[in-house]
């Protein structure tokens, strides 16, 4: 299963909390747990590359692009190479 | 009694490599304590981490959550199996001074983990309704 490591870290920052996130897995975890906004469009599409990922239908750098258009989408500040 | 009665069924790993702060999420997701490590790719487990390693090795040592599990993982794993008698896992618990084993089945594939709690919960279940439990 695509869910160990990304070729990057994703580190998503807000006041008091880091997020760090380097597999599809976590980044699932993290949007269904720990999101502080669950109703964007770019939140959702992220949510379906994950689980595309997860179930070996697309790539895990796929759902680590969605992911980082999902951290833009809720406000965090992002840092990542790529 | 048998282990496989009482046991936690449970099939999720997370890699040496793997954030301290990635494996506690993922207890939190799967309401686990304990999380045996696989070698990605290759499938040998080669440790466990618990929620109290995570307390004890992190938090209170001041270490940061990126940390890598491996540094903190315990190394190797006792285990036991399936068809095991509970007495008999909680024997090896007591010898070992440990708390939990994972478990393995009849393919020696990881099926899950079993712990002492559990197996005197269901000890004290069994003395309350009279008997030596299910057989």
């Amino acid at each position: 299963m695509n869910d160990r490591l990304w070729s990057e870290a994703v580190i998503l920052e807000a006041p008091d909390r880091q997020l760090r996130v380097e597999s599809t897995r976590d980044a699932d975890i993290c949007l269904r747990r720990y999101w502080p906004v669950q109703d964007g469009r770019a939140w959702e599409l992220a949510r379906e590359a994950c689980q595309r990922a997860l179930a070996g239908h697309a790539s895990p750098d796929s759902a680590r692009r969605a992911f980082i258009e999902a951290a833009r989408e809720a406000g965090f500040d992002l840092r990542a190479w790529t | 009694m048998k282990v496989r009665d009482v046991m936690t069924r449970q099939v999720v790993t997370a890699a040496p490599t793997d954030s301290v702060q990635a494996v506690a999420r993922l207890m939190v997701d799967t309401d686990t304590g304990a999380i045996p490590i696989e070698v990605p790719g290759v499938g040998n487990l080669v440790g466990i981490i618990t929620d109290r390693d995570i307390v004890m090795r992190i938090v209170a040592e001041g270490r940061a959550s990126t940390t890598a599990v491996s540094e903190i993982m315990t190394v190797g794993l006792e285990g036991c199996q399936e068809d095991d008698e509970i007495d008999e896992a909680a024997r090896r618990m007591t010898e070992l001074s440990m708390r939990r084993l994972v478990v393995y089945d009849a393919g020696r594939e990881l099926s899950g983990i079993v712990t002492l709690a559990e197996i005197v919960a269901e000890q004290q279940r069994a003395a309350r309704h009279g008997g030596g439990g299910r057989e």
